[in-house]
C-alpha cells in the first residue's frame, strides 16, 4: 500500500517537474525573443524580391556579394514581377524588385502612396524562347503565327495555322498572367489588338513547363532561354521571325545581344530610393551594376548589359542618393 | 423473434455457402494494403537513392559495409525478433536514443548559437532560480495568505525575468562561455540526474554519485576537449544531452535486468561502421558521392549544387518550432482542459460547446494556405510585424496545428477514466485540485504525443510561408525571431524550380532525406511515449 503511494507520488512530482520545465523553457524563450530584437540587424539587411526571371541573376551576385562582405545579409526571393511590386516592393517589405518588364504606372502610383520611389536599373536581356516536342515539324514561326497560336479565340489545331503542319489540337504550356514573362509576351507579340489565351497549362516553375513539352508531340510554350539551355536536348527551341520577309534567327544569347533575335527582352531592377541611403543595399546595387556586364550574367543564361548602360547606371545611381 | 423459431437448423447445412465474395474483398484490402505500401516505399527508395548515390561507390566499399554492417545487422535483427522480442525492443530504443539525443544536441547547439547566448540563458537561471527562493521563503514565513502567496507566485518570476538578467549581463566581468555553460546547463542537468536516480533507485548515496558523476564527466570536458580536438562547449553539451540520457537508459536496462542482450545492437553498429571505415580507407576504396554530408548540413545554400547546404532553414525550423511550443501549446493545452473538464456539457450553453468543438475540428481540415493569408493579414498587414520573420511564420504556423493540438489533447484528457476524478472528489479534492493533481497528470503522456505529432505536421508546412514572405534563400541564419529566416520545406521549394537539374535531383532529394529524418524520429518519438504510457494501465 505504501510501496504503491510512494510510486505514485514520485510520480507525479515527476510530472509536475514536466510541467514545470515546460513552463521555463516557455519563459526563455519568450525572454530570449524580447531580448534578441534590437541587435541592430536591421542595417546590415537587403531584402531582394521579384521576377522568377530575374532571381537566378540576383540570387547569384548575392552569394558573391556576401563572399566579399562580411555580415551583411542579402536574402533573395522570386515572387514574380508584379506579386513582388505589389505584396513586397510597394508597402515597403523590401529595397530591391527584380522585373522582367519595366513598371507600371499603377504600381509607380501604389508605391508613391506607401512613400516608396522606385529607380530602375536595367540589368540584362532574356532571350524568351518558344520550345516544343523534339519531334515536331515545326522549325520557324513568324510573330504572326504565334499571335495566331496564343491568342484568345485563335487557332485550335496546327493545321490552322499553317496547312503543312499537323492536323491535331494545339497543347500550349506558359507562364501564369502574374508573370512579367506574360505581360512581355502579350504587349510585343500577340500586340494589341488580341488578348492572351486563358486555357493553357501555367506554372511559374519553368521546370514544369519544359516536363510538360517534352511529354507531348503537339506541344508548345514559352519561357526564359536559360532553362532552354540546361534543357537542350529534350526540347527544340523554334527559330523566331518577326515578319513573314525577316530571316528566321535562333535563340542564343550572341544574337539577343546582337538585336537579331527579335523575341529578347529586357531584365531590370528597382531599388527604393530610401533604401538606398543604407550602405549595404547602396553596395549591393553598385556591385549588381558592375557585375551585370560580365561572363556572371552569361553564365547563368542571360544576356549580359552593355558597358553603356552600365555606365548610365552608374550615374543613376550616384545621382539617386544625392 | 419470430424468425428463431421458425427456423429448426442452422442454414447453410444442407448446402455449401459460397465464400468466393468473402475472398475477393479480402484480397480486395489486401491489394489496397499493398499498393499503398510498395508506392510509398518505392518513392521513399528513389528519394533516398537521389540523396545518397549509394552507386557511386567502389564495388569494393559496398561489399565491405555489406559485411561489417549489414550482414552483422540484419542477423542480430533475425535473432531478435525470432528469439528474444524483448531484447528486440530493447535494441531499437538503444540504437535510436544516441541518434535521438545527437539531434537534440544539435538543437541546443543552435538554439545556444542563434537564439539564446549562453549568458542570456544563465541569467535567466539565476532570475528563476532567485524568484524560487523567494517564493519559497514568501511560503514559509506566511503560511496562510492565500491570495497573497498567489500573487507573489506569479509577480515575482515576472519581475525577477525583467530585472535580474539584464542586470547581469550589463556586469563588466563574466565568466567565460564554458564556465557560463557548467553552471546553468550541467550543474541544473546533474541535479535532476541526481534527483531521479535516487528516486528509481530509492537510495541516496546513488543519487548522489549520479549527479557528481555528471559533474564530473562534463567538467572534465574543460580539460580533455581540446584533446581530442572539440571545444568544451560542445563537449559539455554532449555530455548532459546525448551522454546522460543514454546512461541512464542503459542503467535502467541493466537494473532491469530484461533484455540486457539488446545492449549489443548499438555497439555492433557502430563496430561495423568502424571496421567499415578502417578497412574501405586502408584498401583505398572511394565511398559513394552523396549529396547528404555533413557539408549539406552545415553550409549556407548555394548556386551551385555541389557547395549547397542546409543550415540557415533548419535553425529556421527550429526557431519556427520554438515560437510553436510557447505560443500553440500553453493556449491549445488550455482550451483542451476547459473543454473537457469545465465547459458545461448540458443545456444551451452545452449546444453552443458542441458547436465550437464540432467546428473547431472543421478548422483542422482547412487548407494550409488559407491559415498562410490569414498570417498575413493577421500578424502582418494589422499587427506590422515584419514579413517572412521566424515570430510570423511561427504565429501562423501555431495557427494552424492549433485544432490538432485541442482535438488531441482533448482525446488524452477524456481518456482519463472518471472513476479517478470521482475518487478524488471524493477524498474531498476541489476542482482545481482533481484537474492539476489528477487529471493533468495522467493525461500528460498523451498530450505530448498529440503535440509531437503535431509539431511534425508544423515541420513541414509549406504554403504559409511562402504567403507569409519567407525568403526564398537566406544565407546567414537568423540571429533573432525578427529577422527573415527560411525553413526546411520552404527550402527545398526553392531548389524544385533551380534551372541547373543537379538541384532538382540530388541537392533536393538530400534536403527531402533531411526532413523526413527529422520527421520520422519526431513520430518514433512520439509512438515511444504512447507506448509507454498504456503499458501503465
Amino acid at each position: 500500500m505504501t510501496d504503491t503511494e510512494m510510486g505514485r507520488s514520485g510520480r507525479s512530482v515527476s510530472r509536475r517537474k514536466v510541467l514545470a520545465t515546460t513552463g521555463a523553457v516557455g519563459a526563455l524563450s519568450l525572454a530570449g525573443c524580447t531580448e534578441n530584437t534590437g541587435n541592430g540587424g536591421d542595417n546590415e539587411r537587403v531584402i531582394v524580391t521579384g521576377s522568377s526571371t530575374v532571381f537566378p541573376v540576383s540570387d547569384t551576385l548575392a552569394e558573391a556579394f556576401m563572399a566579399e562582405n562580411d555580415g551583411v545579409n542579402v536574402t533573395t526571393d522570386s515572387t514574380g514581377t508584379g506579386g513582388g511590386f505589389s505584396n513586397n516592393f510597394c508597402p515597403g517589405d523590401s529595397d530591391i524588385n527584380g522585373a522582367s518588364r519595366p513598371i507600371q504606372d499603377a504600381e509607380v502610383e501604389s508605391c508613391n502612396e506607401n512613400g516608396v520611389e522606385p529607380i530602375e536599373f536595367q540589368i540584362g536581356a532574356d532571350a524568351v524562347t518558344m520550345a516544343v516536342h523534339n519531334d515536331s515539324p515545326i522549325d520557324c514561326v513568324s510573330y504572326d503565327e504565334l499571335a495566331q497560336i496564343w491568342s484568345e479565340d485563335g487557332a485550335e489545331m496546327w493545321s490552322d495555322v499553317n496547312s503543312d503542319w499537323p492536323d491535331e489540337e494545339i497543347e500550349r504550356y506558359g507562364p501564369p498572367s502574374t508573370s512579367g514573362t506574360f505581360d512581355w509576351f502579350r504587349n510585343n507579340v500577340i500586340g494589341d489588338n488580341g488578348s492572351h489565351v486563358t486555357q493553357y497549362e501555367k506554372t511559374e516553375n519553368d521546370n514544369e513547363l519544359v516536363q510538360g513539352i517534352s511529354s507531348s508531340e503537339n506541344a508548345i510554350g514559352y519561357f526564359g532561354y536559360a532553362y532552354y539551355r540546361e534543357n537542350e536536348d529534350e526540347l527544340k527551341a523554334l527559330e523566331i521571325k518577326e515578319s513573314e520577309d525577316d530571316e528566321c534567327t535562333a535563340p542564343s544569347l550572341d544574337a539577343a545581344s546582337e538585336g537579331t533575335y527579335p523575341m529578347a527582352r529586357p531584365l531590370y531592377i528597382y531599388v527604393s530610393q530610401e533604401s538606398l541611403d543604407r550602405d549595404p543595399v547602396y553596395n549591393f546595387v553598385e556591385f549588381y551594376i558592375e557585375q551585370s556586364s560580365t561572363d556572371t550574367i552569361t553564365d547563368v543564361g542571360y544576356v549580359p548589359a552593355n558597358d553603356e548602360q552600365v555606365e548610365s547606371n552608374l550615374e543613376k545611381l550616384e545621382s539617386a542618393t544625392n | 423473434m419470430a424468425t428463431d423459431q421458425r427456423t429448426g437448423d442452422w442454414y447453410g447445412t444442407d448446402e455449401a455457402v459460397s465464400r468466393l465474395r468473402g475472398q475477393a474483398f479480402k484480397s480486395l484490402c489486401l491489394g489496397a494494403t499493398l499498393l499503398a505500401l510498395v508506392s510509398v516505399f518505392v518513392l521513399l527508395l528513389y528519394v533516398a537513392n537521389d540523396a545518397f548515390r549509394p552507386l557511386s561507390a567502389d564495388i569494393g566499399w559496398l561489399l565491405t559495409f555489406a559485411a561489417s554492417l549489414l550482414l552483422p545487422t540484419l542477423g542480430a535483427t533475425g535473432y531478435y525478433y525470432t528469439r528474444d522480442a524483448r531484447a528486440g525492443e530493447t535494441a531499437a530504443i538503444a540504437l535510436g536514443l544516441p541518434v535521438v539525443s545527437l539531434l537534440l544536441t544539435g538543437g541546443v547547439f543552435i538554439t545556444l548559437e542563434h537564439i539564446v547566448t549562453v549568458y542570456q540563458w544563465a541569467s535567466i537561471v539565476v532570475a528563476l532560480a532567485i524568484a524560487a527562493a523567494v517564493v519559497f521563503a514568501h511560503g514559509r514565513v506566511r503560511t496562510s495568505a492565500d491570495l497573497e502567496r498567489f500573487i507573489v507566485l506569479v509577480a515575482v518570476p515576472i519581475a525577477a525575468l525583467v530585472l535580474i538578467p539584464d542586470l547581469i549581463l550589463s556586469l563588466p566581468m563574466l565568466p567565460t562561455e564554458a564556465l557560463a555553460l557548467l553552471g546553468s546547463v550541467v550543474v541544473p542537468v546533474a541535479v535532476v540526474v541526481g534527483w531521479f536516480v535516487r528516486r528509481q533507485r530509492e537510495n541516496d548515496r546513488d543519487g548522489a554519485i549520479a549527479a557528481g558523476l555528471t559533474l564530473v564527466v562534463a567538467a572534465a570536458g574543460l580539460g580533455l576537449a581540446p584533446v581530442v580536438g572539440l571545444s568544451p562547449f560542445v563537449w559539455m553539451l554532449l555530455v548532459v544531452v546525448t551522454a546522460v540520457p543514454v546512461g541512464l537508459y542503459v542503467e535502467s536496462v541493466v537494473r532491469r535486468g530484461a533484455g540486457t542482450a539488446g545492449l549489443a545492437f548499438p555497439v555492433l553498429v557502430a563496430g561495423g561502421v568502424i571496421v567499415g571505415v578502417v578497412v574501405t580507407e586502408a584498401l583505398g576504396f572511394a565511398g559513394p558521392n552523396s549529396w547528404l554530408d555533413w557539408g549539406f548540413l552545415t553550409d549556407p545554400p548555394s548556386r551551385t549544387p555541389e557547395d549547397a547546404g542546409f543550415y540557415p532553414p533548419l535553425v529556421g525550423s527550429v526557431m519556427m518550432l520554438l515560437v510553436i511550443v510557447v505560443s500553440a501549446f500553453p493556449v491549445g493545452v488550455g482550451a483542451a482542459v476547459y473543454l473537457e473538464e469545465y465547459a458545461p456539457d448540458r443545456g444551451w450553453w452545452g449546444r453552443l460547446v458542441d458547436l465550437i468543438e464540432v467546428n473547431i475540428g472543421n478548422l483542422a481540415g482547412v487548407p494550409s494556405v488559407v491559415y498562410g493569408v490569414l498570417g498575413l493579414a493577421l500578424f502582418i498587414r494589422q499587427g506590422g510585424l515584419g514579413s517572412g520573420t521566424a515570430l510570423v511564420g511561427g504565429f501562423t504556423v501555431s495557427l494552424l496545428i492549433l485544432p490538432i493540438v485541442i482535438i488531441s489533447s482533448q482525446e488524452a484528457i477524456s481518456a482519463v477514466p472518471d472513476s479517478m476524478r470521482e475518487a478524488s472528489y471524493g477524498m474531498g479534492a476541489t476542482r482545481w485540485q482533481t484537474v492539476r493533481n489528477v487529471v493533468l497528470p495522467e493525461a500528460l503522456p498523451g498530450i505530448m504525443t498529440g503535440n509531437i505529432l503535431a509539431m511534425g505536421r508544423a515541420i513541414g508546412e509549406t504554403a504559409p510561408l511562402l504567403i507569409i514572405g519567407a525568403p526564398a534563400v537566406v544565407r546567414i541564419a537568423p540571429d533573432s525571431f525578427t529577422s527573415k529566416f527560411s525553413a526546411m520545406p520552404r527550402q527545398i521549394y526553392t531548389w524544385s524550380s533551380e534551372i541547373d537539374a543537379a538541384f532538382q535531383h540530388g541537392v533536393l532529394a538530400a534536403g527531402v532525406m533531411t526532413l523526413l529524418v527529422v520527421l520520422l524520429l519526431m513520430n518514433g518519438a512520439a509512438i515511444i511515449i504512447r507506448n509507454k504510457y498504456q503499458r501503465r494501465d
